[in-house]
């Protein structure tokens, strides 16, 4: 039993080495270049042992990411109670703090919603786009505003976070292909809020 | 039998000669690209090979590089022919439909059945478009770009029928039915969703998307 248990421990922490090993090399050299034989150098482990932690390079991506994000959610789990305003206002600053957390590692976060479509991907990962907890937020953020008569309560609220999703993916080819700031995503995700609210109205 | 005179079967090598040669390497392409298009879908854009797609289309690599300069060559070749196909199909679904949201749904429906069968097909494309490099090339692909074309046409049809107000903002609506649009693949994709599926949850995206800027 001592053994198994110092096993599970030993195969955690190499776990915990690759992902901070493959973290860094993202950082410096970005996604596509990262090799699996880099990381497990960096590591200080075999290309072997990452194979047994990992079935892919785009699934420690997938957890790298999933990470990062711990850190930004824990930072909106506090910010959400004080956020004043509209539905659509609320839903508004909620991307604004994604956008500004996530203008930092631009290159990654498109790494990382390529590799959603990646056939290497284990079907336990979460790639971009299936982001539970985002939608998590924004679907209680509308039952609030169904409950406060912004939103009709007749709407799919699920439709409605694919809307906001969509838009919020598609943002990132202006980071992508424009270079443009966090203001500047935040701004055309804010007209699309807008566009996607007006049609939300009760009536 | 027919007398075919001396002049009359050189003057017909002469037309010939080029004809058939194009047709051998025509058909050379077409094998590559039933090839290509078989092994992009079973392994996904990465997992497809050039001296694989050449084995399955049983011949060299270098017959292949001799038709297309690389792999994301020959996988646009593939994305033009089908995105040409579907968009035609789509200009012919809109023109058949009754106002704005009968024609907006029917460009979804008939993006969604094209692919239906081509699941994987679709969802190596997804992945390329979001590549740094190819997917820039990508995004180039002309008739692509005409489906959001298709989509802004049809709303600023509704706006001059009155269906749709002056202010509809139709740039940035045609702009969001699009990404919708393309937002709602990875349901089939990942989720395995029915067409029926996919219709309903489009049909109220759209309409969404639209009340702003009904009249009245």
């Amino acid at each position: 039993m001592a053994g198994a248990g110092l096993r599970q421990s030993q195969k955690a922490a190499t776990r915990q080495r690759v992902l901070a090993a493959a973290r860094d090399l993202f950082a410096d050299q970005g996604y596509d270049a990262a090799t699996i034989r880099q990381i497990a150098q960096r590591a200080g482990v075999s290309v072997g042992s990452v194979f047994t932690s990992f079935a892919s390079k785009g699934q420690i991506l997938s957890e790298v990411m999933q990470q990062r994000l711990d850190g930004l959610y824990a930072e909106l789990d506090g910010v959400i109670p004080h956020l004043r305003g509209s539905t659509a206002d609320r839903v508004r600053s909620m991307f604004a703090i994604h956008f500004a957390f996530e203008i930092r590692h631009v290159q990654l976060f498109l790494a990382h919603i390529a590799s959603a479509y990646d056939w290497t991907l284990a079907s336990g990962a979460l790639p971009f786009g299936r982001n539970l907890r985002l939608q998590g937020l924004l679907t209680d953020c509308l039952s609030t505003g169904v409950s406060t008569g912004d939103v009709d309560p007749a709407t799919d609220l699920q439709g409605v976070v694919d809307l906001l999703m969509a838009a919020y993916a598609w943002t990132y080819r202006l980071a992508a292909w424009e270079q443009a700031s966090a203001e500047a995503m935040t701004a055309v995700m804010d007209q699309q809020i807008g566009l996607i609210f007006a049609g939300l109205r009760p009536r | 039998m027919k007398h075919v005179s001396p002049t009359e079967v050189t003057g017909e090598a002469r037309v010939k000669g080029p004809t058939r040669r194009a047709l051998a390497k025509q058909q050379t392409r077409n094998k590559v690209i039933a090839a290509a298009r078989q092994l992009f879908s079973e392994n996904g854009y990465e997992g497809a090979t050039i001296r694989d797609i050449a084995a399955a289309a049983g011949m060299s690599t270098g017959a292949v590089f001799a038709n297309f300069s690389d792999k994301s060559d020959l996988f646009r070749e593939i994305m033009f022919s089908d995105f040409s196909k579907l968009v035609a199909e789509m200009r012919e679904a809109a023109g058949r439909a009754r106002g704005i949201e009968d024609a907006l749904l029917k460009i979804f429906s008939t993006g969604y059945a094209f692919y239906r069968t081509e699941m994987p097909l679709a969802r190596a494309a997804f992945s390329v478009s979001w590549a740094p490099q190819e997917g820039e090339l990508f995004r180039k692909i002309a008739p692509l770009a005409e489906t959001q074309q298709l989509i802004f046409e049809q709303l600023n049809l509704a706006v001059e029928r009155g269906e749709l107000g002056q202010e509809a903002e139709v740039k940035l609506r045609a702009q969001m039915l699009y990404e919708a649009y393309l937002a709602n693949y990875p349901q089939a994709i990942f989720e395995g969703w029915s067409l029926e599926a996919l219709q309903a949850r489009s049909r109220d995206q759209i309409r969404i998307l639209l009340a702003g800027a009904r009249r009245g």
